[in-house]
């Protein structure tokens, strides 16, 4: 089947031959025998998107196919795939003078794997597997289609691949192997972790549409999520039947691509770096296309590459998603400020000084992190420095203000203070008093009269009735233990207290004088007990608790603090305590 | 029967689970607790009402945090090598350098962040990025853990 859908594949650039290519031409008869055999209508190679196509390389390409077609047709077992292989290796090794080219291919043919440098590590890479340059050139087509829109700028900033220099006698041509092997390296570059080195160096060995050939599917499988969009469906369902073919798992994901557009299918397939970028993308709320778009523009253009990476990825440290990562953004990933590095020199041409950017400038250019993606995109602004290091500090100093703001609305009273130290100061002060008020807190709960039943409906619903427990309620009997010691304020908070306890405290002297004298001849000894205790930790009522103290006691002064001094002897416990009611 | 009325508008806050997680530590705390008023008892008793407080808090967070991880080791590791007198020392001396944490040794750029690792739980292995992020959900359930001790002791003292 891989075989049927290559031939397809072949069948329809057939009317489109270069001239210029004499060996590709002497071909042409045999295509044109050919190209009626197995033709679907669902080849992706539909005659109405090959006519758009430029004729230059269609006639290559359906040279090529016409190689593999006639050695598949006379086969019609899908086995000879492997002499299918050698057969166009060899009728391209001729062709292709470039060594770079021949030995990956020889190699790739001497293992018996289908896999040529096409990053596939399928066993069913057949169509893939023939000569390295004839996938691409067939692809190159599609690609051109199904980028040309996207990719305005690949052609121009891409470097034109030196490795085919035979069969691309057309600049302009070259100028499309270039941006499709560009476009080949760059998804390339995602799932090198999986294919391994060896894969990677073939990779790299070999031209650069050798590198597309392979990535192809996988872009294929993008522009299937596109095709929800799109009326091409047809091409769309060929093209992932070609990414079927190639490679097992990406016809899976492909499949479910098809059938859940919405982009929910990329489950199953690690190694599919497009098309897990692609959900991840929009589960992101992203929609589709603009995933589609900003990875075809991820390589070449500075803004695209500030849309996705700087949203996607914030957090270097923070690999949540792996499989999102790396894929669609290859040539960043490598030391992440690297690749940035260099498509932003490209693009923006940055100067050379070192840049002291302004954190304000910061956020002027970021976008707000994504944590999907475990890597940074940093475009380097103009007048900053695009050293990877000054890049990669600038991030971390990002990251950290970003958290420094989020701390600064979390503490109270923070909104002035200015500058990472003061801050921090301020922040540590908080955590400390947080922690004193546990501290003192769990020490009145250590104290209550453990009669009391902690009724835990009661309690929540009462709990719940107060959220901040600003005021107790007077209703509540008085605890016999508890008016010796009350809630101390917090240190943030202390004029909502103070403006709370003292009305409260006028309202309900009276219940307290009740309870006290009733209750007087029992509180005794646990109250003393624990004013001893607290008198005992002088270390925990430090500075800023005294002086809270001291304020609850300037302000209710009169009845609480008489009954205390007549009830309690102990006099330690004035200067801890204040009456909160 | 007022349970129903008032009912928190999100049972599975942070606030709601530790309000109960800790109600039940401290009921089964006072169960058995024996009513003494020695300093030491009392002493003791607040360290363990401290602790479920923490331990209640960090468990209820769970392993998300960094700090709930750390506090909730640092209670176990504690609990297994249990020995009155190590506690008691330890506690002293944490007291002690905890009374001399308070001057003001402020570095500039991040050199209070030694502080602040200090300070949270787990906050040493941290680098600063990840301390200041684990340093803004510490002080959010720190905030929540006052809220309802305050809470529960005011609805005890009241």
């Amino acid at each position: 089947m891989d075989k049927n859908l290559f031939l397809n594949a072949g069948n329809p650039p057939l009317q489109h031959f270069e001239p210029s290519m004499p060996t590709w031409q002497s071909l042409s008869s045999a295509v044109e025998l050919n190209c009626s055999s197995d033709q679907s209508s669902d080849c992706f190679l539909n005659p109405p998107y090959w006519d758009k196509s430029s004729d230059q390389y269609t006639h290559f390409e359906s040279a090529l196919s016409s190689m593999v077609t006639s050695p598949a047709v006379s086969n019609s077992a899908m086995s000879n795939e492997s002499f299918v292989i050698r057969e166009l290796i060899g009728k391209l090794g001729t062709i292709c003078n470039s060594r770079e080219i021949s030995p990956p291919l020889m190699a790739a043919t001497t293992t018996g794997t289908p896999y040529i440098g096409g990053g596939n590590n399928s066993t069913n890479t057949s169509c893939y597997s023939t000569p390295v340059n004839s996938p691409p050139k067939l692809r190159m087509a599609i690609m051109d289609q199904l980028v040309k829109e996207n990719l305005p700028n690949l052609r121009n900033s891409m470097p034109l691949n030196p490795a085919l220099p035979v069969v691309s006698a057309d600049p302009g041509f070259a100028e499309r192997a270039a941006k499709f092997s560009c476009f080949g390296s760059r998804s390339f570059n995602g799932p090198k972790s999986q294919f391994g080195l060896n894969n990677t160096e073939l990779q790299y060995k070999s031209s650069a549409p050798s590198l597309g050939s392979g990535m192809l599917p996988r872009v294929f499988s993008s522009p299937s999520l596109k095709a929800a969009e799109s009326p091409m469906e047809n091409k769309h369902s060929a093209q992932t039947q070609m990414g079927m073919r190639s490679d097992n798992g990406f016809g899976s994901v492909s499949d479910k691509k098809l059938s859940k557009l919405s982009g929910s299918a990329a489950n199953s397939n690690e190694e599919s770096s497009v098309s897990e970028q692609i959900p991840s993308g929009e589960t992101g709320s992203k929609t589709p296309n603009e995933m589609n778009s900003r990875k075809r523009k991820a390589v070449s253009r500075g803004k695209s590459k500030e849309d996705v990476p700087i949203q996607s990825a914030t957090k270097i440290a923070e690999a949540d998603d792996d499989t999102n990562a790396k894929r669609p953004k290859p040539t960043e990933e490598n030391g992440n400020e690297f690749g940035g590095v260099k498509t932003e020199e490209e693009t923006k041409g940055s100067t050379n000084d070192e840049g002291n950017e302004s954190q304000k400038l910061a956020k002027a250019n970021t976008k707000p992190p994504e944590p999907l993606k475990d890597y940074i995109h940093v475009r380097a602004r103009r007048g900053q420095a695009t050293d990877s290091h000054s890049l990669a500090e600038r991030v971390r100093r990002e990251k950290i203000s970003e958290r420094m703001k989020l701390l600064q609305d979390l503490v109270p009273g923070c909104n002035k203070v200015t500058g990472k130290a003061l801050m921090l100061d301020e922040i540590i002060n908080y955590v400390q008093s947080l922690q004193r008020q546990v501290e003192f807190l769990s020490m009145k709960l250590s104290t209550v009269n453990p009669s009391l039943e902690f009724n835990m409906d009661g309690l929540l619903s009462k709990e719940i009735f107060q959220p901040n427990g600003s005021l107790p309620h007077p209703v509540h009997p008085l605890d016999p233990s508890a008016p010796a010691f009350y809630g101390h304020q917090p240190q943030q908070s202390p004029q909502q207290k103070n403006i709370s306890a003292g009305p409260a405290s006028q309202c309900s002297a009276d219940k307290l004088d009740a309870t006290f004298c009733r209750n007087f001849g029992m509180q005794l000894p646990p109250v003393e007990g624990f004013s001893e205790g607290v008198s005992q930790f002088p270390t925990f009522c430090e500075d800023d608790l005294q002086s809270i103290v001291q304020m609850g006691l300037g302000q209710s002064p009169n009845q609480a603090t008489e009954f205390r001094l007549q009830s309690f002897p102990v006099q330690n416990q004035t200067s801890c305590m204040k009456i909160e009611l | 029967m007022t349970l129903h009325q008032h009912l928190p508008s999100n049972p599975r806050s942070i606030k709601t689970r530790f309000a109960i997680r800790f109600l039940q530590t401290l009921k089964r705390l006072n169960k058995n607790r024996p009513i003494s008023s020695s300093l030491r008892e009392i002493h003791g008793r607040y360290r363990i009402v401290k602790l479920a407080a923490d331990a209640s808090m960090a468990s209820v967070v769970g392993s998300r945090r960094v700090w709930s991880r750390a506090l909730l080791w640092k209670i176990r590791n504690r609990a297994l090598r249990c020995n009155s007198m190590k506690r008691k020392r330890i506690h002293a001396l944490r007291v002690r350098r905890r009374g001399g944490g308070g001057h003001p040794t402020r570095e500039s750029g991040f050199g209070q962040a030694n502080d602040l690792r200090k300070l949270v739980p787990g906050g040493e292995v941290m680098d600063i990025c990840s301390l200041l992020d684990e340093t803004a959900d510490y002080i959010k359930c720190l905030t929540t853990q006052v809220q309802v001790m305050r809470n529960i002791a005011d609805l005890y003292t009241s």
